[in-house]
């Protein structure tokens, strides 16, 4: 099923996905979405929020993913954040998107999303196998399956 | 450049942390067999990318489903590795293509 845009007819949240929420995340309305479209939806959203386009905002972006979820951590190597993060803002300039430094995308927009950093890397086979993701930035907190 | 079809390639990326990480065992393979592998930088030169994606299902195969860096193809078998787990032995037998 291709994901739509709705927007919260109390709040103006806006929510890209298969089926509207039930119950607003941002202000707890109930059966408040209706189906919006991409231009309004963008004119809603503005440019209030900034891009992630520094170093500091990526590497909080990541510090706050990791510490909302239970069953992570963000690597302790700040010269591997460094790098990383170098590389990530690479790809944002030359390619348009956060990719991950250490996967190739293959110019198929829709494929290569899976790349984006952070990606769905507990689903992947070296966080079974390694307790990582495939680049490292990402380690499973011992103790967790 | 050894010649097309004959060349032991190492897909590398300048960002990559595991890349750097697993430079001094590639340099140690080449000095213990006398070899010099194709250093391919993949992150910023496009034709070293078309190279890797000519390549691709066996290379993301072994990268666990997807291309991805450090990456090791040896064109006279056809076998690739993938990883930064890789043992100087693991590389060994696969630049003898064993």
């Amino acid at each position: 099923m291709a994901k739509m845009m709705w927007r919260c007819s109390v709040c103006g949240d806006i929510h890209y996905g298969n089926k509207p929420p039930e119950i607003c995340p941002t202000c707890g309305a109930a059966d408040a979405f209706v189906l919006t479209d991409f231009d309004e939806a963008m004119k809603i959203i503005g440019r209030r929020t900034g891009p992630l386009d520094s170093k500091e905002k990526v590497v909080a972006s990541w510090k706050d993913f990791a510490e909302r979820n239970g069953a992570i951590l963000l690597t302790e190597s700040d010269e591997e954040i460094d790098m990383l993060c170098s590389g990530v803002l690479e790809n944002l300039r030359n390619k348009g998107f956060r990719y991950c430094p250490c996967r190739i995308p293959s110019g198929n927009q829709l494929k290569d999303q899976a790349l984006i950093c952070p990606c769905n890397f507990m689903k992947q086979k070296n966080w079974g196998e390694l307790g990582e993701c495939w680049c490292g930035l990402f380690r499973k907190k011992e103790g967790r399956s | 450049m050894s010649e097309k079809g004959q060349r032991l390639i190492w897909f590398w990326g300048k960002e990559c942390p595991h890349c750097k990480q697993l430079r001094p065992t590639v340099e140690k393979l080449e000095a213990e067999m006398g070899i010099k592998l194709d250093h391919l930088e993949v992150w910023h030169n496009q034709e070293n990318q078309k190279i890797m994606q000519e390549y691709g299902d066996v290379i993301s195969d072994a990268c666990g489903g997807e291309l991805g860096v450090p990456a090791f193809y040896n064109e006279r078998t056809g076998k690739a590795i993938c990883g930064y787990k890789i043992s100087l032995e693991k590389m060994r037998s696969w630049a003898e293509g064993k």
